[in-house]
């Protein structure tokens, strides 16, 4: 697509192959660079993200500074306090520093308070999630998400072939992306985990969907995200698996029924607001389902 | 945009602006940026410990890590490098921006 005189889409292409080779040749010839920042949650390539991280744990730091009393700044030490957290207690901490960042009303976050939150969630479960990922963006990072029912997984599966929560129902049709397999011999563990920990988001609904179709539908499909229920703090890892809900709604997300369980927004109207973040997680380390511990820390000791 | 070390040997202006002539979106002009951003530090990470003695890297790196913008660290890769750093790095930049001029050029009707 021509702007001006310029085909982006194929000046994109080009660049992210230059990339690709930059990124190839630092593998090749200083593997244990690689592995160093890797084993730091940080990407080769994205060492400026991570500059902005130690600029703002700085700035915090240093505000902190001013504003604790010594004894609770020697009590702190942030990679201490949290292994010694119970899942409850980081919980809390998570839904008590979101509280505070997040407006007042559910609207979209700026720049700096997307920023706030990955670096509260990346403090709290040692996970890179963030509103923006290799470029890609939904409309809302913060949001009201709705109940969905079951998704058929193959040809033929019904609500009671689905372990959990049966009474939520299942979809007539498939999700936006077909069944999750082609029938239920082929169907896996990890493709089970996928349809139960499942959101829908609005892809619909992206300025450059009709532009960039074909690119976004298999960059979405099954794309990991985090979840966060700001009120109590509960997170869940989930995978986009379906498209929706429609604007009129009033909903901006959709999750599955083991989702809106897990979160606590089962209730009432089935709705709550969500914090819906992507996550960085190229090695596929990080399974699907709630969360409840440091990832980088550990599990604390019992 | 948070600042590296050695931001001021790249001079990424001179890319962005030939990109600025045209009209990009917002989102696009990003997506673009994030590719060459990425590609530029691939590259400096690739020329710094291709001239840095093996038995130092790991202390660089810890360096690096904790304060990625601190001037303290091209002091320190003059220190050890077996080369003037500060050329060599400046020649990979340069390097790589004639590249991704080209490719710019490459996607452009005359």
């Amino acid at each position: 697509m021509y702007k001006g005189n310029l085909n982006t889409s194929k000046l994109y292409l080009g660049l992210a192959k230059q990339a690709a080779i930059a990124e190839k040749k630092l593998h090749k010839r200083h593997p244990h660079v690689v592995k160093f920042f890797t084993e730091r949650g940080i990407t080769p390539g994205r060492i400026r993200e991570h500059a902005a991280r130690v600029a703002t744990a700085t700035a915090m730091a240093g505000a902190m500074l001013f504003a604790q009393p010594l004894a609770h700044q020697v009590a702190s030490s942030p990679h201490m306090a949290i292994a010694k957290l119970s899942a409850s207690e980081l919980r809390k901490q998570l839904s008590n520093q979101l509280t505070a960042l997040l407006p007042d009303a559910v609207e979209p976050l700026t720049h700096a308070q997307e920023e706030a939150v990955t670096n509260e969630i990346k403090s709290v479960w040692g996970i890179d999630a963030n509103a923006m990922l290799s470029g890609e963006r939904l409309n809302r990072s913060y949001g009201y998400m709705g109940a969905e029912q079951h998704l058929p997984r193959y040809p033929g599966d019904s609500v009671g072939q689905h372990d959990e929560y049966q009474r939520s129902g299942i979809t007539p049709g498939r999700g936006a992306w077909g069944y999750f397999a082609d029938s239920r011999g082929q169907l896996t563990q990890d493709l089970v985990q996928k349809e139960k920990w499942y959101v829908a988001v609005q892809t619909l609904y992206l300025p450059d969907w009709n532009t960039r179709t074909a690119y976004l539908r298999d960059w979405y499909q099954y794309r990991k995200v985090l979840v966060v229920n700001p009120q109590n703090g509960k997170t869940v890892v989930a995978d986009v698996a379906d498209a929706g809900p429609a604007d009129w709604t009033g909903k901006h997300y959709g999750g599955s029924p083991e989702i809106m369980a897990y979160l606590g927004i089962n209730v009432g109207k089935q709705k709550g607001a969500v914090i819906l973040f992507f996550v960085d997680d190229p090695n596929n380390e990080i399974p699907l389902g709630p969360v409840e511990y440091n990832v980088r820390v550990g599990r604390p000791m019992t | 945009m948070s600042k590296l070390f050695y931001d001021h040997l790249i001079v990424i202006e001179e890319v962005v602006a030939v990109l600025d002539e045209h009209k990009l979106s917002a989102k696009e002009r990003a997506q673009i940026l994030k590719l060459i951003d990425e590609t530029l530090e691939h590259e400096i990470l690739d020329a710094i410990f291709s001239y840095l003695p093996g038995e130092v890297h790991e202390e660089f790196l810890t360096k690096f890590h904790a304060a990625p913008h601190d001037p303290g660290l091209m002091q320190y890769l003059k220190d050890h490098a077996v080369v003037n750093i500060e050329l060599a790095i400046l020649d990979r930049a340069n390097k790589t921006k004639m590249k991704l001029l080209r490719e710019i050029k490459k996607h452009t009707k005359s």
